[in-house]
């Protein structure tokens, strides 16, 4: 099941390259990025998952005693929640981009946008 | 300083006797050039006359101070390449004033007038003289080359600068003079005295008739009077080197006129048998035939 | 002291209180801003006070109440305190510059700049792994904001570019963190260098990973398009920022992860540091475009950066002081030229000749280049000496090559670009500046020499260097810049006055032989300076150069250690520089003259870093305990260096050029003294290092082919040029070679005839070259066919001119003569005698020129446009005349110049010294009375002279065409002047041997550098997509060589 997710998180990561790599337009290019960011996501979440345990959260479930053999590490979580935040202000910021940048020339093409160069 | 006054007596005696004998001898080359082809040529007395003239002659023109110069520099050089050379071996008389410097400033001297007369003739603007000279300069860069090259490599040959030192080297027979104990040198050296001597195959320089100038252009009376004893005077000086260098030297006057004549006649036989070189095509001569000598020389020495 | 974490909370709270501000109130705005840097600033500056002078232990500040592995955790130190100061600096100065930008764009803009500083000073205080890369990414969401503040609309473009290339790297990042949390259960990064990553499994992947994330923000070659693109297009305040401040936090970065890594990661920083540091100077070789060519030197400077890091493993506790100061001068300098460039209305290099309106911001241009050339007294001068030292004493001899090639193309584009300034067109318009945009710049200009005198300091207490900016002459030199307002002729009496007081003062402290050096630097120097009082207004920017020049000569011959004598050495040449670079045309001679300069003065460090072997200090004169097999190539690497000063034969191209363009004072000061330093320079080698074989080779042979190649093709050269500073310059060329010979002959005298020619060179060449200048002056050209019949004009210039030209050629009774004399005796006792050969050669050639020089110009045919010229000027011939009196006197006592050195160097010599008795100089060979030769030579010539007076005493003079030839009676000038092509016949026999090879050489390889760069470049075709694949390209060439398939 780890693996399985593993696996699954980084074809997406290589989805996502791929996409951002193939495809010329630049809201394709942002989808592509934000899979591999989910990806990237499900491989931390999979690395932190240990079999067998319960979700980090100290309730009348789990006592702050048994916690360390109980849950998992909840340490790649958090990681988790903070790279969904900066993601998503990443992605926001690349699709004002566009945005601008298409009120500038018309075309969402990248290929279109070489003025700087050599 | 300790100084002998009676040294400058010695030396203008010795002055004397070189002027005289140069222009005998430079009158007689002259004829037997002309006998050579079919001339008569000049009376021996020719160049007496000729000065006679010139000095007696008063000139009321001049091109400027250089003007001036110009036969001034070329007198002194002669003279004191003369006089900086001892020219009778063993004799205090005729040392001359060899006490100032060795062979080393004899080889420098020579310059002196050469660079004296580009001066002056340069400042009278007349476009032949500074054709003359810069012909001459390039001709004189590579034909002194063997020449200085064979000073060298006998200075080797003898570990000294001293031309006395060398003359007494070469002391004791005809087979211990430079010429049999360092032959090469002796060859280069000779090569590049005919490049110096302006005379054929070497003399586009002064080119007598082409440029019927060269640089005496514009001189006249008692410039050229001056310019012409010079002429008798700087080409015994030059000999007087390459005597007591390759020659042995000369212990007594009547040696010495019989050398010197000699070798003045080596480069009028070569002038009366050869025709004229460009300048370009001189100084490849040189490059090509003489300095390779003057090479081996030192090398081997 | 103020917390550590304030300097993030400081920048939070102001930037949330602008959030509640009315968005109208922008002063108000702007003033919290201002506010919140400054205080970040002064937190910052007092905890380097606290490290740096009180010695203050490093302070770890706990967040969450909890020590890590189960908290974030940040450092301050030394390092952190003084790289945050930097940052916080950076920002301020760059808020105060973006004055316009930040009113215009209002409270938002404001609080990006805020994070963005913030952020920066997060990713240098964490400790934490995670955080890290928060930080990474607040910067890249900054970076991405402020792009916005650009006028340029491809900033747009630009910007979009970093956010792709920033996705892929975030996601090797994060997987990297993940993986590396994994194997060592910490975040910390500490914890996990303890941990030792590497050794887990899937370690070395992790780390890989992280690796790359981090060093990829240091814009590596090729992955930097992106990079290239934002510095272009972003707005200039913010380019500083994004070269100084975000270049600096990613470096630190880029540390603290090496921590983890160990040593194994130290090599591939190194490769891909250097890689990019020779890439990047490479490419920025064609550049026209000022802020893309800045970037380039950006990119190669961190790169360096990055490689002196990769080297931690030798240097140690150095590091820091190294990396530092590279860091720091690369950071200041970089900002101050971005900060400058916003100043600029044009984008082409040339049109910074717009800056000459203001001198200060040439001044402060100079600092700046000069910072980044790793030029004394700044920082970087101090970092490279000790990591080239370092490098060589572990034999990595491969890096130390390639940061200094590096090295001089970087100093080679930044001085062209110089160059354009002070000599290209320059468009009427003025510069328009606010106070808020001259202040960064100036603070900039101030940071950089304080920073050289800490770094002086440092280096002076820890490598037991002197520092520099406490030399007397260099203080006095740079106090001449504090004093360009006032007329030349005060300046020019003060330098007279300091450079001979100087002398008095310590006269007594040189050896005979540098004794000679210190009488021509300083004496020499000044009497040429006398020439300089017929200059006018003020001639701002003059003295400086000559009196650095001065400085770095006078601190040559008084350096007793390499370090000092290095110092000296590139002081003087970049003094000479600005003095050349003075001249009308000199700006691409001037150039070649630096880069040369430059390229020679690299192999002398080199050379200087081989001897060393690592030792922190070595004296000049510990170079003769060297052996074998280091000795050898420590004496080429130095002779070359030399030798491109006292331009040998191959690396002489620069000269003819640099010498003959320069003013009319300046070609004096740069031939007769500054060409002697090179000689100098020898001496000092030879003297130390004795006879050297490489591979059988003598070496001293090899000198004595070089130095009679040197003389013949110098003299060759000379007589085919129409330009009289030309002739004179290439002359030197042959004068060179001679002393050069001298020198290699190793022997008693061959070191009295290289002296000889010191002095000899030293005066008839700037009396050559003062005639020859003023006579140029009053015609209006230097090409002697436009001239001629000058004599009646101009006497005492013709009589200048007789005298040098006579003493030149070596002809009896004047001084040239001894040099010949000493010359012939010293070839004797020698083996060697082809080369002899060569030199016999070369010396009736001399002829030829010097007639030349003096028939043209002053002989022959008067112009009409010339007949009313006067005279040179009072103060050009003043020094003449002294001259023609030195050079008399010298050539009748040539035994109050040598006689002292005679006895000195029997010591290296004993053999084959001459006697002094009397007035005749004695060898063992022969023997000369120049006295007796003065007198007799002057009784002749007078008796004769008076004579001709006497009997032509009526002699009127006639007119100048008072001549014939060829039947006609001339009447133009130009056509009965032979003075064009003088040589004809002899370029027909001998111009094959002066074809311009070196010239051609030298030519196609700058021309194959150039191509291949403009090639290269290519690379960077414009497009995000393009970039992102150089990325992967990048990641997969790092994988293939430090992990392999």
């Amino acid at each position: 099941m780890i693996y399985m997710a593993m696996a699954t998180g980084f074809l997406l990561i290589l989805i996502g390259f791929y996409g951002a790599l193939t495809n010329r337009n630049l809201l394709r290019m942002i989808v592509a990025f934000t899979l591999a960011n989910t990806g990237v996501n499900i491989v931390i979440v999979a690395i932190g998952y240990m079999h067998g345990r319960t979700a980090p959260i100290l309730d009348a479930a789990v006592t702050a005693s048994a916690a360390a053999a109980r849950i998992i590490d909840p340490v790649p979580q958090a990681l988790v929640l903070t790279a969904i935040v900066i993601g998503l202000g990443v992605t926001a910021l690349m699709l004002a981009y566009a945005y601008k940048l298409y009120e500038r020339k018309g075309t969402l093409d990248i290929a279109q946008y070489t003025d700087l160069k050599w | 300083m300790q100084f002998d006054w009676m040294k400058i007596p010695y030396s203008l005696l010795t002055l004397f006797i070189v002027v005289n004998y140069g222009f005998l001898l430079g009158a007689l080359i002259q004829k037997m050039g002309a006998r050579a082809g079919r001339r008569y040529g000049i009376p021996i007395w020719q160049n007496y006359v000729d000065m006679l003239k010139n000095y007696s002659m008063r000139s009321s023109i001049t091109h400027g101070a250089m003007f001036y110069l110009g036969p001034v520099f070329r007198l002194s050089g002669g003279v004191g390449l003369l006089l900086f050379v001892p020219t009778i071996y063993g004799s205090y008389m005729f040392s001359n004033l060899s006490f100032a410097g060795d062979l080393i400033l004899a080889l420098y001297f020579v310059f002196f007038g050469t660079l004296g007369m580009a001066l002056g003739a340069g400042e009278s603007g007349h476009p032949h003289a500074a054709i003359g000279i810069t012909r001459g300069l390039s001709q004189v860069s590579t034909a002194e080359l063997p020449f200085a090259l064979a000073v060298f490599s006998v200075a080797l040959q003898y570990q000294t600068l001293s031309v006395t030192d060398i003359v007494a080297a070469q002391q004791g027979g005809m087979m211990n003079w430079t010429l049999f104990t360092n032959p090469l040198a002796v060859a280069a050296a000779m090569l590049a005295f005919l490049g110096t001597m302006m005379r054929p195959p070497f003399d586009v320089v002064v080119a007598p008739q082409e440029i019927p100038i060269g640089p005496p252009t514009e001189y006249h009376s008692s410039y050229l009077a001056m310019m012409q004893t010079n002429r008798a005077i700087f080409p015994i000086a030059k000999i007087v080197i390459y005597m007591n260098l390759f020659f042995g030297g000369a212990d007594s006057w009547p040696v010495f006129f019989f050398k010197v004549f000699l070798i003045y006649l080596w480069s009028a036989f070569v002038g009366v048998v050869f025709p004229r070189f460009r300048v370009e095509q001189s100084i490849r001569w040189f490059l090509i035939w003489a300095v390779p000598l003057g090479i081996l020389s030192i090398v081997l020495v | 002291m103020v917390n550590a974490l304030y300097l993030i909370v400081a920048a939070l709270t102001a930037a949330f209180l602008l959030g509640f501000l009315n968005p109208a109130r922008r002063s108000a705005a702007y003033t919290i801003t201002l506010l919140a840097l400054t205080f970040m600033s002064c937190v910052s500056a007092s905890w380097v006070w606290e490290f740096a002078v009180n010695n203050a232990a490093p302070v770890d500040i706990f967040t969450a109440g909890t020590e890590p592995p189960f908290a974030i955790n940040l450092r301050m130190g030394l390092h952190e305190a003084a790289l945050t100061l930097l940052v916080n600096l950076t920002g301020l100065l760059s808020a105060l510059y973006l004055k316009d930008a930040l009113f215009a764009l209002g409270r938002r803009g404001m609080a990006v700049l805020l994070v963005a500083v913030m952020a920066l000073c997060g990713i240098i205080l964490t400790r934490d792994i995670f955080n890290l890369f928060v930080f990474f990414e607040l910067a890249v969401i900054s970076t991405a904001g402020l792009m916005l503040f650009s006028d340029d609309s491809r900033a747009l473009a630009a910007g979009f570019k970093y956010l792709i290339v920033s996705q892929v790297l975030s996601v090797f990042f994060l997987i990297g963190i993940i993986f590396a949390y994994h194997a060592t259960g910490t975040l910390n990064i500490d914890g996990m260098a303890e941990a030792s990553l590497g050794m887990k499994t899937g370690g070395s992947i992790a780390f890989f990973m992280l690796f790359i994330a981090v060093v990829a923000e240091l814009k590596p070659f090729p992955a930097n398009g992106w990079a290239l693109d934002i510095y272009e297009s972003a707005h200039p305040a913010f380019a500083a920022i994004f070269s100084a401040a975000t270049g600096a936090a990613a470096i630190y970065a880029t540390d603290k992860l090496l921590l983890i890594g160990g040593a194994e990661w130290l090599p591939i920083s190194t490769g891909i540091g250097i890689v990019t540091f020779l890439a990047a100077n490479l490419l920025a070789l064609p550049q026209t475009n000022d802020r893309r060519l800045l970037a380039y030197s950006s990119i190669a400077q961190t790169g360096l950066i990055l490689a002196v890091l990769g080297q931690r493993d030798i240097l140690g506790d150095s590091a820091p002081f190294i990396a530092g100061g590279l860091l720091f001068s690369h950071a200041i300098a970089k900002a101050g030229l971005y900060w400058l460039s916003g100043l600029i209305a044009g984008r082409e290099l040339a049109d910074w000749a717009i800056l000459r309106s203001r001198p200060l911001l040439i001044f402060a241009f100079v600092t700046f280049i000069a910072m980044l050339s790793g030029l004394p007294p700044f920082p970087g001068f101090y970092a490279k000496w000790e990591l080239v030292h370092m490098l060589a004493g572990e034999g990595r001899l491969a890096l130390l090559a390639f940061i200094l090639i590096g090295a001089l193309i970087e100093a080679a584009y930044l001085f062209r670009w110089f160059g354009y300034i002070i000599k290209r067109e320059q468009t009427d318009q003025t510069i328009a500046c606010t106070p808020f945009q001259i202040t960064p710049i100036l603070a900039a200009v101030v940071g950089g020499w304080a920073l050289g005198l800490v770094w002086g300091d440092l280096s002076a207490s820890h490598f037991g260097q002197s520092n520099l900016l406490l030399a007397l002459p260099l203080l006095f030199a740079l106090s001449f810049l504090l004093l360009d307002w006032l007329p030349a002729w005060v300046k020019n009496t003060l330098a007279i006055a300091g450079m001979v007081a100087f002398f008095t003062l310590t006269y007594a402290e040189y050896d005979p032989l540098r004794l000679i050096f210190a009488i021509i630097f300083l004496i020499g120097g000044a009497i040429i300076f006398l020439a300089s009082y017929d200059a006018h207004g003020r001639r701002i920017g003059f003295y400086p150069a000559a009196m650095l020049m001065y400085a770095g000569l006078t601190m040559l011959i008084r350096a007793t250690d390499t370090f000092g004598f290095f110092a000296a050495w590139e002081l003087l040449t970049l003094g000479s520089y600005f003095l050349i670079l003075r001249g009308k045309r000199s700006e691409p001679h001037a150039l070649s003259y630096v880069i040369f300069s430059l390229g020679g003065a690299f192999l002398i460090l080199a050379g200087f870093a081989l001897a060393a072997q690592g030792a922190p200090q070595f004296d000049l004169t510990s170079l003769s305990q060297l052996t074998q097999p280091l000795a050898p190539w420590v004496f080429l690497l130095l002779a070359i260096g030399f030798m491109t000063k006292t331009a040998a034969i191959g690396l002489h191209i620069w000269l003819p050029g640099a010498h003959s363009e320069a003013e009319t004072d300046v070609s004096p000061m740069v031939s007769g003294i500054l060409l002697k330093a090179g000689l100098f320079g020898l001496m000092v080698l030879l003297m130390s290092m004795g006879k050297q074989q490489l591979y059988g080779v003598e070496l001293t042979h090899v000198l004595l082919w070089i130095g009679a190649l040197s003389a013949l093709l110098g003299n060759l050269m000379a007589i085919f040029e129409e330009d009289a500073k030309r002739l004179l310059a290439y002359s030197s060329i042959g004068q060179m070679g001679y002393a050069l010979f001298g020198l290699a002959l190793m022997n008693h005298l061959g070191w009295l005839m290289a002296l000889m020619f010191v002095i000899n060179h030293y005066i008839y060449k700037s009396m050559l070259f003062l005639s020859a200048g003023g006579v140029a002056k009053r015609t209006g050209t230097r090409d002697m066919y436009k001239m001629g019949g000058l004599i009646t004009l101009m006497p005492l210039s013709f009589i200048a001119t007789l005298i040098g030209i006579i003493a030149v050629s070596g002809v009896p009774p004047l001084s040239g003569f001894g040099g010949r004399w000493i010359f012939y005796n010293a070839i004797l006792t020698t083996d060697y005698r082809l080369p002899m050969i060569i030199i016999f050669f070369a010396g009736p050639i001399a002829f030829l020129y010097l007639f030349r020089l003096i028939h043209t110009i002053f002989l022959g045919q008067l112009k009409d446009e010339h007949r009313k010229l006067k005279e040179a000027p009072f103060w050009i011939i003043l020094p003449q005349m002294i001259f023609v009196a030195l050079l008399m006197i010298f050539a009748m006592f040539p035994g109050l110049a040598l006689r002292r050195v005679d006895t000195y160097l029997n010591q290296f010599f004993p053999e084959g010294g001459l006697s002094w008795a009397g007035n005749t100089i004695t060898s063992s060979y022969g023997y000369w009375n120049p006295i007796a030769i003065m007198i007799i030579v002057c009784v002749i010539f007078g008796t004769l002279f008076a004579w001709l007076l006497f009997v032509n005493r009526r002699a009127q003079k006639v007119k100048q065409f008072n001549i014939v030839f060829s039947a006609e009676r001339p009447f133009r000038p130009e056509t009965t002047h032979y003075a064009w092509n003088f040589f004809a016949p002899y370029r027909k026999a001998l111009g094959f041997l002066v074809q311009p090879f070196a010239t051609r050489f030298w030519g196609t390889l700058t021309d194959l550098l150039h191509t291949t760069a403009d090639l290269t470049r290519r690379l960077y075709d414009g497009n995000g997509q393009s970039y992102v694949f150089h990325l992967f390209a990048f990641i997969v060439v790092v994988y293939l060589m430090r992990i392999g398939v």
